[in-house]
């Protein structure tokens, strides 16, 4: 990984671990040219020390490594951080560039050349080039940017012999333009050409680290440079970008696609909301009804807890010789509530499994088509009301599928502070399918008016606990800011792909979790920890006018929320009692997995907080109602 | 007190002259919109407000654009 960083270095030096990075803006055929030139070994992770995920695999004698799309290297964001550290130990980069793009795409490119790294450009898109009037010079680009230019169709695999055969070209200009700014960083300093270009445009980690006559320049002000340069480095950039798109390229003509004008429905609200209510819908339907219910239902209850689950018990029972001191452990392996090798199995492969590829079909399907922005963009107005931009609406949706899924959503909603206040509104209000599949059934006793209090109390709690929270939080949500990609019809073969990769890279992370924690709970339980927190919670019960039943309700709602829900259908309740328990294990705490995955996305603080203040929301609002009810016994 | 983009009507073209916010302005800048003038595609009410450079569509949410001053092009100039 090391090899050049500091020494500086060209690209004849490529040797047999040299790493490869794939750079490009986001959507510009990434994952597509990355699927073309990985051979054997794909292997997703995330980047050391971030919750941004990374590919590599191998590509002739070179690590190939995909990166986060971004704009330009710098360190506005977590993926932008990703990939200037990994551009900054990069033996090469090949360019991803839209051809239909140039304007927005080449300040990249110039950037990664004056930072020295040798360079092959891939110029993708040349179809939509092509399609849509943008006639590319290749030849002159290609003398232009004095690296190689290579066009492709990353889709129809065009372009990528001869890609292959000439990486190893991959080179950088001797000296750009940029080496004029050089002169305002001191004398003394010692740095590679890629750390003075990021220096010159005010670089904060480089800066701290710089090495200026022996002497770290810690402790001081971190940049070495007039904080202004920035801009007029970049400002340069785009002139050069201007000049070059000027001479390489001509647009014959410009004419509204149909994907422009889809774009406009989409984002107009008087009919873009009715498309938008369409995609959920559909998306519900797949996910909610046809994978939540159904098919988990089959897996679950028909395959597993028919089959597997017997067996499992019969065959543990069998193997494990008759002895008191090891009835512990076979409690541990096979009890109901959450046995390591039969619910939690049941659970991980019966459930999450299938939920986690339905949702991840779907975040596929939105993101390609290019509806995912758009959405953003239709909701940003009403998030904003609770701190949050239009970004937050995919952990939303994705909540009402599953929401330990919806937690490792909220990376993708922006900075810290809204990432806070998403996985707080997930763990509070939203319920998961699995939990409203069987609120469902419940609440079509009570009638059609009780389902719309339930859905109302809950959009007031959510609202106010955003409000709130939007209040309480320090510092200011970021607006949005995103970029309309084209739409396009998705490609299944790029969305299976990622759909595969990410699933991969949820469960390898999760199911040792889950493992653990599936453990520690039923160890709890055997030593009666569970039977404890029920007879503590007996105070509880009574305030939202329940009986006491309820409180073990409560206790399997600690571990999974359907549970709870199912465990309801089996009391003598009156239709409000029904009523307040369905809001109350709504609002309670969320499932111990989700539990488990909010600890690890954020920190530990804020996870308690947020557990502790599901309890006092579920049940304020629970007292409330049976205040308002009249149930109190 | 100058106009923000913010007040700019679907389907006009304005140049971007102030951006606040150093690093929106660093990334505005990166993506060439502060180049010559951009054309608002869509503005919706009290939300985001889209802009369009030489086919890049970006959206800005409606903070943003209160505070990105603008400024309409004199008679004829557009792109
Ligand atoms: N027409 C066309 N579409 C492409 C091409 N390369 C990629 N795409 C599509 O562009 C979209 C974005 O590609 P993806 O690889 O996911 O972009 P990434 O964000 O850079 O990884 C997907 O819908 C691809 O199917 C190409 O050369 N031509």
């Amino acid at each position: 990984m090391d090899g050049c960083h500091d020494a500086g270095c060209d690209a004849s030096e490529i040797d047999a671990d040299s790493t490869l990075a794939l750079v490009g803006c986001p959507n510009v055929g990434k994952s597509v040219v990355f699927g073309e030139l990985a051979e054997q070994y794909v292997d997703v992770s995330n980047y050391p020390g971030t919750t941004v995920d990374t590919t590599l695999a191998e590509f002739g004698d070179y690590q190939l490594t995909d990166t986060p799309g971004v704009y330009g290297i710098s360190a506005f964001d977590e993926e932008e951080r990703v990939t200037r550290e990994i551009v900054l130990e990069a033996d090469a980069v090949v360019n991803v560039v839209d051809a239909t793009h140039l304007d927005r795409d080449l300040f990249l490119t110039l950037q990664l050349l004056d930072m020295g790294i040798p360079t092959v450009v891939a110029l993708n898109m040349m179809d939509e080039a092509e399609a849509g009037g943008i006639d590319v010079d290749v030849e002159a680009l290609e003398e232009a940017l004095g690296v190689p230019v290579v066009p492709t169709v990353a889709i129809d695999g065009e372009g990528f012999d001869e890609l292959r055969e000439r990486v190893p070209e991959a080179t950088a200009p001797e000296s750009t333009d940029i080496e004029a700014y050089y002169e305002e960083l001191p004398d003394e300093l010692e740095a590679s050409r890629r750390e003075k270009t990021l220096l010159v445009e005010g670089d904060e980690d480089l800066a701290r680290e710089a090495d200026v006559g022996g002497v770290m320049a810690d402790g001081g002000s971190p940049a070495l440079v007039d904080p202004g340069l920035r801009e007029e480095v970049y400002g340069q950039r785009r002139s050069r970008v201007q000049s070059i798109v000027d001479s390489v390229q001509n647009v014959t003509r410009t004419d509204e696609s149909i994907g422009d004008r889809l774009s406009d429905l989409m984002i107009n609200p008087l009919t873009g909301t009715p498309i938008a209510l369409a995609v959920l819908g559909l998306i519900y339907y797949f996910i909610g009804d046809l994978v939540a219910q159904r098919l988990v239902d089959k897996l679950e209850g028909e395959i597993l807890a028919a089959h597997y689950i017997p067996a499992v018990e019969s065959f543990v029972g069998g193997l494990l010789p008759e002895a008191g001191w090891i009835e512990p452990i076979e409690f541990l392996l096979i009890n109901d509530n959450l046995g390591l090798l039969t619910v939690t199995v049941q659970y991980i492969v019966g459930t999450l499994l299938p939920l986690v590829i339905a949702f991840y079909l779907a975040i596929g399907v939105l993101e390609d088509s290019g509806v995912l922005p758009r959405l953003a963009v239709l909701t940003d107005r009403g998030l904003n009301r609770i701190g949050l931009n239009g970004r937050a609406v995919v952990p939303m949706i994705v909540g009402v599928g599953c929401v330990t899924m919806a937690v490792i959503t909220t990376r993708m909603v922006g900075s810290k502070r809204e990432r806070t206040i998403s996985t707080a509104l997930l763990g509070l209000g939203i319920p998961c399918s699995a939990q409203l599949g069987v609120i469902m059934g419940l609440m079509a006793g009570l009638g059609l008016i009780y389902w719309f209090g339930y859905l109302g109390i809950l959009l007031v709690v959510l609202g106010v606990a955003g409000v709130f929270l939007d209040r309480t939080l320090p510092g200011e949500s970021e607006a949005l800011v995103t970029e309309l990609p084209r739409m396009r019809i998705p490609r299944p073969g790029n969305i299976l792909r990622k759909t595969y990769n990410r699933a991969k890279m949820f469960l390898r992370e999760a199911i040792p979790l889950f493992a653990v924690t599936a453990l520690a709970i039923s160890a709890l339980d055997y030593v009666g920890g569970l039977a404890a927190i029920q007879d503590g919670l007996r105070p509880l019960t009574s305030l939202v006018g329940m009986p006491t039943d309820f409180g073990q309700i409560l206790v399997l709602g600690l571990i999974r929320r359907d549970f709870a829900a199912a465990g309801m259908t089996d009391m003598a309740l009156s239709s409000a009692q029904v009523f307040i328990g369905l809001v109350v294990i709504t609002l309670f705490v969320p499932c111990i997995l989700a539990m488990v995955m909010i600890l690890k996305e954020r920190d530990a603080k804020s996870a308690i907080l947020m557990w502790l203040g599901s309890w006092v929301v579920a049940f304020g609002v629970g007292g409330l109602l049976a205040a308002a009810f009249g149930v109190i016994a | 007190m100058s106009e923000v983009l913010a007040d700019v009507g679907s389907g006009e073209s304005v140049q971007l002259v102030d951006v606040p916010d150093e690093n929106t302005r660093a990334r505005l800048l990166r993506l060439g919109f502060l180049d010559g003038s951009v054309e608002c595609r869509h503005h919706i009410r009290k939300g985001p407000v889209i802009v369009r450079h030489n086919g890049t569509e970006l959206a800005l949410g409606a903070a943003l654009a209160e505070e990105i001053e603008i400024e309409r092009p004199t008679a004829e100039a557009s792109d």
